[in-house]
């Protein structure tokens, strides 16, 4: 065993490339649209017991050009428990010829920065090279010892868009069984790939991936590229011990090791709450009233120091202070709710408007990044962000919607998928009475209604000022020119969750004159503004993550001494993606145009073939949003 | 001339009696109200400022610089919370740094009818590392809610005597009431600048005060002591300036600005000279000439260029049997560009010395542009260092070392001046990076003295654009497109895309013009920086013209007509800054269908704006089946006044009337 440990010690050390630094080696196929190629990316990661665990990293990627710089960054992350005991890299010009090495001297380091926190400790160890020609080739490597056992790195085999692959190994080794890894792979088909497993060692070996492009609508890169997952079923982290196996596991271990005994507050605070809830029996009014006054009284600050980036502050000390992040200010309402005597449980999620599921079979503490609430009601959730001071109970928005997340409750943990809103969940509807002067000058009144994520989109108008609101109007009627709101007024239905604005809008040369003649627009205030990209090849699938439903309904008076000479036709489409209505009938007697239009665009994931079938429906409807009257000055004889 | 009085203001000096901000006791009222009366739309605003600056004597370390800051700022809702953190960006060297120090602070709220006040703790610092050389410290007031006022104070001490930060007057949220001072003990002398519209004046009062010593040690400052005592004082006397200003309104981002802190209300102190009684005064900066004559001195700029022998044999290879100086320039420009990389890091001071730099073959700006000076000097060239401030960092106010952050070069040949920057592979003669088109630089000689010089390009970077167009009967485009890019359009061009490959350039250039598809593509000159940049293609676009029945509507420029006029201001306080002269030109042919005939056309438009700032020009033609259409828009001056604002306003609409307008065919 010892002999054992002693060798492998020897070859992560003396490890050797016998390879050709030379750019002209790599192969034609992977310099397509790749902006680097990773010559050789490994990894061997070394877990010598639950506390104790070293890993080396080499890379040796030769940039292309400037776009290609941020894979030859040389630079690694650390913190409190971890070291970096050595790294160092070698630079060489595009014949394999060394140019310059860097020792571990000619490093800085400097805080880490993460561009929302008040402060972080995490600090950053890093040397800027200043590449002198392209192609260039860096060999970078980096040895690393940390007894966070519970953050084993995981392994893209592709480190990112327009990047292509030579060679990537990952290894990990561990003591004996027990420490025996578990290992999600992904999206490794199709790849070319070699497995090994000795008795206490587990290799992964690809060669010869190519690069991949990004694209409008694609599906995430985590979910094309082909990764490694590694967790050990007996891990410490920050200094704390756990086995998990499952998520209720790893629930048990949150509750027991994070959560708890952090809920306590002030007697003065205790019954603060409960004066706030005073003669009400319901607990989800109850719940509504804490969340409200949480929205109220803090806000959310971030400060990350040792396990406090997985761990709340506790309830005690945001009361002070009356801000946090996101697990101390979801401890925090949990805290009162608990107060009054309201059910909820501590959650963990993914954020961000891509929606990103745990993983079933992999319970893991790094696939969440954020913390919201959930209160259980009538044997259905309701979610709450808290650190928002301005969503409505209940309403998440696009941050944390329609993804698995888990539950931490006391033995009973479990994933749970929180509320969607698909579809014509997610309402916009958009109604006008407007004049058409003689001049092309365009005055009335509009009016939106927003539910669902619509809603997300449109209510933070409310909290913004006179004039961001009126250049708000000009970018989103962009397409309106000389836009001037007059007025305007909001009506926020925090309760059924509808944001209603109001508006008095006037547009002069709205209209465009030819000679004897006024062209204008039918559909100024709902157009489809902008087409999906148009690719020479489209190589991945599509994804329509939520769909929406557009109504709009325009009266538009038209001015005295013209007759019409042209308006648009009506239109039905329907399709797989959605369903486009339009209709332009003349009101008789009342020299005015009604157009309305109903536009549906329905979630799903698509294949890449029918990319060019979704742009067309696009097309289409852009087009006959952009339809034009035709008025002519009345021939007077 | 004239632009200079657009952004500097000169101070003038009141000898009446200072005004003095009080805190007074946090009051209901206050705490109730709901929005700034004076600007409705701030977030937040500064009810009170008080910031003191002075000077400390420590016997170990000799005079320190003290600022301190009291602030009560009022939250009137949640956009405004971010004043609620307070971020100074501090600097440490070997040993010595700044440092945030007596923090105090209150927050206070109205709750259940009663005030209530939240303290901060003055532990509660963050301290981040952002380079070797700077930290940023932080702190956030507790129990921040919408309609809180904020009260906190805390002293930064800096070793750094010489040096006193740029105070602004003036935030993003308006000001009720401020005051600061600057009290200076007479050994330092220090010129001052004020920016920003805003019209400053301080009351200046003295006082004297002393230094008392305890051992017979001679201060490391060179203040003389007097022998043979154990107790020894100094009387000095302390100059204060102090500024009163009330109702600062906020400052407001506008478009086409380069960089909103040249607008910014503030003050600049510069150290002239020290002077300790019985020694003689040190110079640090009065004139340009003696501010030029320092940087010149610093070793590491003039040095660099005198010191030119280790370049004798290449130069001469570089220029071997040239004659013509132009030539020569060029030669050495371009061998100074190919072999030099720019690492990222600005500053006009050499970092590494030419020579080490010449051997690396990489460096700071000083380093590639002084090396790129030292090599036109050893081949006999007229050549000077130029000292530039770069457009994010402002306007240099008046003398002063810091005023600069970026060198080019410059070559005199007669009357001619030739400017050049080899930090970026796609300069050239006479264009340099549109980061350097920053109001006036100083070119330095080789006595140290200098003069000043327009960075504002004279002519006009142009984009030409040639097109033949086939219009079909159902609206669909097809044609032929040649775009040429001068100047800074051709130098933006390179840069953006030469390092892109094709298919995604030309992908990009399709979804920007709705979905175009582009065939026959080709571009010269990506590479041979002396010519424009010329693209040619062959293009067909869907739905450019309205079919109503029998007759077709479409605005003769299609994809590329303006539509949006980006000053939308009714008024601007300051002024336009495209960063150069610009045109664009466009000459347009279209073929209409057969069997259609013209029945209206668009009227020609000539607009020029006075003193030749700028014109448009619209000619539309009809010959045969053949309309063409010519449109120039032009604005000959980097730089426009914000008098001069309505103008350019009116001309952008009237260009957008014209080329939004239609032409109309009908079936014949």
């Amino acid at each position: 065993m010892r002999f054992l440990t002693f060798s492998l010690l020897l070859l992560s050390i003396h490890f050797s490339f016998s390879q050709d630094f030379n750019f002209s080696a790599i192969p034609k196929e992977l310099l397509n649209n790749s902006n680097a190629v990773y010559r050789w990316d490994e990894i061997a990661v070394k877990v010598n017991s639950i506390d104790k665990m070293e890993y080396t990293i080499k890379k040796v990627v030769t940039v292309l050009n400037k776009h290609g710089n941020r894979h030859a960054y040389l630079g690694k992350y650390f913190d409190e428990q971890t070291k970096i005991t050595n790294i160092g890299a070698v630079i060489y010009d595009s014949f394999g010829n060394k140019i310059d090495q860097i020792k571990k001297n000619d490093f800085s380091t400097r805080s880490a920065v993460d561009g929302f926190s008040l402060y972080l400790d995490d600090k950053l160890m890093y040397y800027n090279y200043t590449p002198i020609q392209y192609p260039y080739t860096i060999e970078f490597e980096c040895q690393i010892e940390t007894s966070d056992t519970g953050a084993v790195p995981q392994w893209y085999f592709l480190s990112g868009y327009l990047t292509s692959v030579e060679y990537s190994k990952y290894t990990i080794t561990y003591p004996s069984k027990k420490f025996r890894p578990n290992i999600k792979e992904k999206n490794l088909d199709g790849f070319e790939l070699l497995k090994t497993e000795k008795f206490n060692n587990i290799t992964y070996e690809a060669r010869n991936i190519q690069s991949i492009k990004k694209e409008e609508l694609c599906p995430s890169f985590n979910e094309i590229a082909p990764i490694l997952s590694v967790r050990l079923p007996e891990f410490s982290f920050k200094g704390i011990q756990a086995k998990v196996n499952s998520w209720k596991e790893m629930g048990d271990w949150i509750n027991e090791e994070l959560l708890k005994g952090r809920l306590e507050l002030s007697q003065g605070t205790v019954e603060t709450a409960k004066s706030l809830v005073r003669d009400i029996d319901d607990d989800l009014e109850k719940a509504k009233i804490i969340y409200s006054y949480v929205q109220d009284n803090t806000r959310y600050i971030s400060v990350q120091v040792g396990i406090g980036g997985f761990q709340p502050i506790s309830a005690i000390e945001v009361d002070k202070v009356k801000y946090g992040d996101c697990k101390g200010l979801s401890n925090y309402t949990r805290a009162l709710l608990s107060a009054v005597e309201v059910e909820s449980y501590y959650v963990h999620v993914e954020a961000g408007d891509e929606k990103i599921d745990f993983e079933d079979d992999f319970p893991d503490l790094l696939q969440g990044n954020h913390a919201i609430v959930a209160i259980p009601y009538k044997g259905q959730y309701y979610w709450i962000d808290c650190t928002s001071q301005v969503h409505p109970f209940g309403f998440l928005g696009d941050f944390t919607d329609g993804r698995k997340v888990l539950v931490v409750k006391p033995n009973e943990s479990e994933l749970v998928t929180t509320t969607s809103y698909l579809n014509s969940e997610n309402l916009k509807r958009t109604s006008a009475k407007v004049n058409l002067d003689s001049l092309g000058g365009l005055e009335g009144t509009v009016s939106v209604q927003t539910q669902g994520i619509k809603y997300d989109q449109h209510f933070y108008l409310e909290g913004k000022t006179k004039k961001q609101v009126a250049d708000y109007y000009k970018n989103y009627w962009g397409n309106v020119n000389n836009l001037q709101l007059e007025s305007y007024s909001f009506e926020n239905d925090r309760d059924s969750i509808v944001f209603k604005e109001k508006l008095n809008i006037e547009a002069s040369n709205y209209a465009n004159k030819s000679g004897e003649r006024l062209l204008f627009g039918i559909n100024p205030f709902n157009k489809n503004r902008s087409l999906p990209k148009r690719y020479r090849k489209r190589n991945s699938p599509f994804v329509i993550q939520r769909g929406f439903l557009d109504e709009a309904e325009f009266e538009i008076k038209l001015p005295e001494g013209f007759d019409i000479e042209a308006i648009p036709q009506s239109l039905h489409i329907e399709n797989e993606f959605g369903t486009y209505k339009v209709s332009v009938e003349e009101l008789e007697n009342a020299n005015t145009l009604l157009y309305k239009r109903y536009f549906l665009v329905k979630h799903g994931k698509f294949p890449k073939e029918k990319y060019k079938t979704y742009r067309e429906f696009q097309k289409e409807v852009l087009k006959m949003d952009n339809a034009q009257v035709v008025l002519v000055k009345t021939k007077t004889n | 001339m004239k632009v200079n009085h657009l952004i500097i203001l000169i101070l003038m000096v009141n000898l009446g009696l200072a005004q003095e901000v009080k805190f007074e006791k946090v009051s209901k009222e206050m705490l109730e109200e709901k929005f700034y009366v004076k600007d409705s739309s701030a977030s937040a605003v500064v009810l009170a400022r008080k910031v003191r600056i002075y000077y400390d004597y420590k016997q170990k370390s000799g005079f320190q610089v003290i600022r301190s800051v009291k602030e009560r700022i009022k939250i009137y809702n949640k956009s405004g919370f971010g004043y609620a953190t307070i971020k100074e960006r501090l600097y440490k060297g070997s040993g010595a740094k700044e440092s945030i120090g007596s923090l105090k602070g209150n927050t206070y709220n109205l709750e259940n009818g009663q005030i209530v006040k939240s303290k901060i703790k003055g532990s509660e610092i963050f301290v981040s590392s952002l380079s070797k050389y700077r930290n940023e410290e932080k702190f956030t007031m507790p129990n921040v809610k919408e309609g809180s006022i904020l009260e906190y104070e805390y002293r930064i001490t800096s070793p750094y005597a010489y040096y006193i930060d740029e105070i602004p007057f003036q935030y993003y949220i308006p000001i009720q009431e401020e005051e600061v001072s600057v009290s200076i003990p007479e050994y330092f002398n220090f010129k001052t600048a004020v920016r920003g519209y805003l019209p400053v004046s301080p009351v200046i009062s003295s006082k004297s005060a002393k230094i008392s010593f305890t051992s017979k040690s001679r201060a490391n400052q060179g203040l003389p002591v007097s022998e043979g005592n154990n107790s020894n004082t100094m009387y000095y006397t302390i100059n204060t300036s102090t500024f009163y200003m009330k109702d600062v309104p906020a400052l407001q981002r506008e478009l086409y600005v380069n960089n909103m802190n040249n607008y910014r209300s503030a003050i600049k102190y510069e150290l002239q000279f020290v002077k300790y009684p019985n020694s003689p005064p040190e110079e640090y900066a009065t004139t340009w000439e003696k501010v030029i004559k320092k940087i010149y001195k610093n070793q590491n700029f003039g040095n660099q260029i005198e010191a030119t022998r280790f370049l004798r044999e290449d130069v001469q290879s570089i220029i071997n049997g040239m004659v013509d100086n132009q030539q020569k320039t060029k030669a050495i420009f371009q061998h100074v560009q190919n072999r030099m990389s720019w690492n990222g890091i600005y500053g006009k001071y050499s970092n590494k010395g030419v020579k080490n730099a010449y051997k690396d073959k990489t460096g700071n700006v000083g380093d590639i542009n002084l090396l790129l000076v030292a090599m036109l000097k050893e081949a006999g060239l007229n050549a000077n260092p130029v000292l530039v401030s770069t457009r994010n960092h402002g306007v240099p106010l008046f003398p002063t070392r810091e005023g600069f952050n970026y060198v080019v070069a410059s070559v005199e040949e007669g009357d001619q001046i030739i400017l050049l920057d080899a930090c970026n592979k796609y300069t050239n003669v006479n264009l340099l990076p549109t980061k350097a088109l920053n109001w006036f630089g100083r070119v330095v000689y080789e006595d140290g003295a200098s003069e000043k010089i327009s960075m504002f390009p004279k002519t006009n970077s142009k984009q030409m654009s040639m097109m033949n167009v086939n219009l079909k009967p159902n609206g669909d485009i097809d044609g032929k497109l040649r775009k040429n890019y001068t100047g800074q359009n051709a130098y933006l061009y390179r840069n953006s895309y030469n390092q892109i490959d094709q298919e995604s350039y030309l992908e990009k250039v399709e979804n920007d013009h709705g979905g175009m598809e582009i065939s026959n593509y080709a571009v010269k000159n990506k590479t041979d920086l002396s010519k424009p940049i010329v693209e040619s293609y062959d293009f067909y676009l869907e739905s450019q013209a309205e079919v109503i029945n029998d007759k077709i509507y479409f605005s003769p420029m299609f994809f590329d007509t303006e539509k949006e006029n980006p000053f939308k201001l009714d008024k601007r306080d300051y002024p336009i800054d495209f960063a150069h002269p610009w045109q664009r030109r466009y000459i347009v042919n279209i073929a209409i269908p057969d069997g259609y005939e013209v029945i209206s056309l668009p009227e020609n438009l000539i607009m020029t704006l006075p003193e030749n700032l700028g014109a448009f020009s619209y000619k539309l033609g009809k010959r045969g089946n053949t309309l063409q259409l010519k449109t120039d828009i032009q604005f000959n001056t980097a730089i426009i006044a914000p008098q001069d604002y309505a103008g350019v306003k009116e001309l952008y609409k009237k260009m957008i009337e014209k080329e939004t307008e239609k032409v109309v065919l009908s079936k014949i």
